[in-house]
């Protein structure tokens, strides 16, 4: 089966699934008055937006502006994430202990305390002190708490890569540092897209939390939204797909990057 | 070219039993020769060779190879480790690299060689071993004996001093067994030192100047091959033999 013909069937299905969703709403008899016809609005619009900015033009909605910094968001989270990963990752398996004991503090600290007090503790706290602005406090929090989870994952990339493959690279005179970098983190990599795809999906979601301070995420944007006119169902749902376009478009990606590194098994 | 003095090595197994692997192992192997150390598995054969480029450390003793003492605190084991080729039981090649980059890979990050140089060496080395023609082909789709010829590429490419192979035909099937032999065969007419960890006796008494009988981590018996096929004095050795041959 092509990736094509593949991810038009999740499509399709997801698709059933919303339809009957709605079907089984409307059948229930719930007295509620769709406005369907404001969401596009709230995604692109044609016009002016203040005084200040007066000329009619395409523009993007309150939706739209959520969702791009949302995307913005993640995009940087899951870069920084990865780097702490590998860095955390291979500290874990240092031969030094102060340099194990600490990834091995920062992993425990960081997955074991809630990121939603992570969030504030890094905005409010640390933000302050370093004057922080609200997204720089908000990747830096979704960063280290996605590091903590992605170093634990190379950890476990790196140990299962067989210990021949390390012996190899040192016996023809590579370093430690070298081995890893050309041999062990290339293969390590490759086994451990699956996880890393589910924990950077995750990523994307629990950035909705940001909302808390004051960014004007996708999260947000849909809370405001939803306060000015209270079109609950359709502002959510909307909300829900787009988080939904991010995540499945990662999904794709990763399945895709996973079948292109196949070749030399 | 190579001398070792009174090595001691303990291995503590996961139960916390101690493993005598080397005691007080001395011998010397010297420039051009062919030394194959043979013996029961446990015996401390393949532990010497990992002590040689230091994948294992040694406990006490030391170990002069080309008048540098390898355990010296001073030393950068990874030069050492540049004249030194090692070949495994499981050829270990790197599977997400194609033969030639398997060949290239250290040349280039270890000994600065640029790309053109290296895939000349390359490409003499595998027409040497024969297999020019899988070139471009990654480890997976190779034979036992085919990847075991690509890994003594992989060695040889770094124009090391001396060659170790760790039972390098253990894990190959019988009829693939004869073309590694081949090459490590080539090697040894060549002139190129070695020390050949193996139970292949027919490539011992074939090309070794000497043979080293190992047990319980000690030297039992050692001699040129054919005193020691003919005429071994030590009745281990010869309940080995009996038992081998």
């Amino acid at each position: 089966m092509t990736f094509n013909k593949r991810s038009l069937i999740t499509v399709g299905i997801l698709s059933i699934i919303t339809a009957s969703i709605y079907y089984f709403f409307t059948q229930k008899g719930i007295i509620y008055i769709w406005h369907w016809e404001k969401i596009p609005e709230m995604l692109f619009y044609y016009g002016s937006k203040s005084a200040d900015d007066p000329t009619p033009k395409f523009r993007m909605g309150v939706l739209m502006m959520g969702f791009v910094l949302t995307l913005k968001i993640s995009v940087f989270s899951i870069f920084f994430g990865i780097i702490i990963g590998t860095v955390v990752g291979i500290a874990r398996l240092s031969h030094e202990p102060v340099t194990r004991g600490l990834s091995l503090s920062y992993v425990e600290l960081i997955r074991n305390t809630p990121l939603l007090v992570q969030i504030y503790i890094i905005y409010f706290f640390v933000g302050s002190i370093l004057r922080l602005s609200a997204f720089a406090a908000g990747t830096a929090a979704l960063s280290i708490f996605a590091g903590a989870y992605v170093g634990e994952i190379v950890r476990a990339g790196i140990q299962s890569i067989h210990k021949g493959q390390m012996e190899a690279s040192r016996s023809l005179g590579m370093s430690y540092g070298r081995a890893m970098r050309h041999i062990i983190l290339p293969q390590a990599f490759k086994r451990i897209i699956p996880p890393l795809a589910g924990q950077f999906i995750s990523l994307i979601k629990d950035s909705s939390l940001v909302s808390v301070i004051a960014l004007a995420d996708l999260m947000f944007q849909a809370q405001q939204a939803f306060a000015r006119t209270y079109y609950a169902f359709e502002i959510y749902f909307t909300v829900a797909l787009l988080y939904l376009v991010m995540t499945f478009t990662l999904s794709m990606a990763t399945q895709y990057i996973e079948r292109r590194l196949a070749i030399s098994d | 070219m190579i001398e070792a003095r009174n090595v001691y090595k303990t291995f503590r197994t996961p139960d916390r039993k101690e493993v005598k692997a080397l005691v007080n192992f001395s011998t010397h192997v010297n420039k051009a020769e062919v030394v194959v150390i043979i013996g029961p598995s446990g015996s401390g054969k393949s532990t010497f060779l990992r002590c040689l480029n230091r994948l294992d450390e040694i406990d006490s003793g030391e170990i002069i190879i080309d008048g540098v003492n390898i355990y010296d605190k001073k030393i950068n084991i990874n030069k050492i480790r540049e004249e030194i080729g090692m070949v495994f039981q499981l050829f270990n090649l790197f599977p997400h690299k194609t033969v030639l980059e398997n060949v290239t890979l250290a040349q280039q990050v270890v000994r600065k060689r640029n790309k053109g140089e290296a895939f000349e060496v390359a490409r003499g080395l595998l027409h040497k071993v024969g297999i020019s023609e899988k070139e471009n082909v990654y480890p997976s789709q190779l034979s036992g004996g085919q990847q075991q010829r690509v890994a003594i590429a992989r060695a040889l490419a770094m124009h090391p001093k001396i060659m170790m192979f760790d039972e390098a035909t253990s894990a190959l099937d019988p009829e693939m067994i004869g073309e590694v032999l081949d090459v490590m065969k080539t090697l040894a007419r060549e002139g190129m030192t070695m020390v050949v960890v193996t139970h292949e006796m027919g490539f011992a008494r074939e090309v070794s100047d000497r043979v080293i009988f190992m047990d319980a981590g000690q030297i039992v018996e050692e001699g040129t091959a054919e005193h020691f096929f003919t005429n071994p004095v030590h009745k281990r050795t010869k309940l080995f033999l009996s038992q081998i041959l």
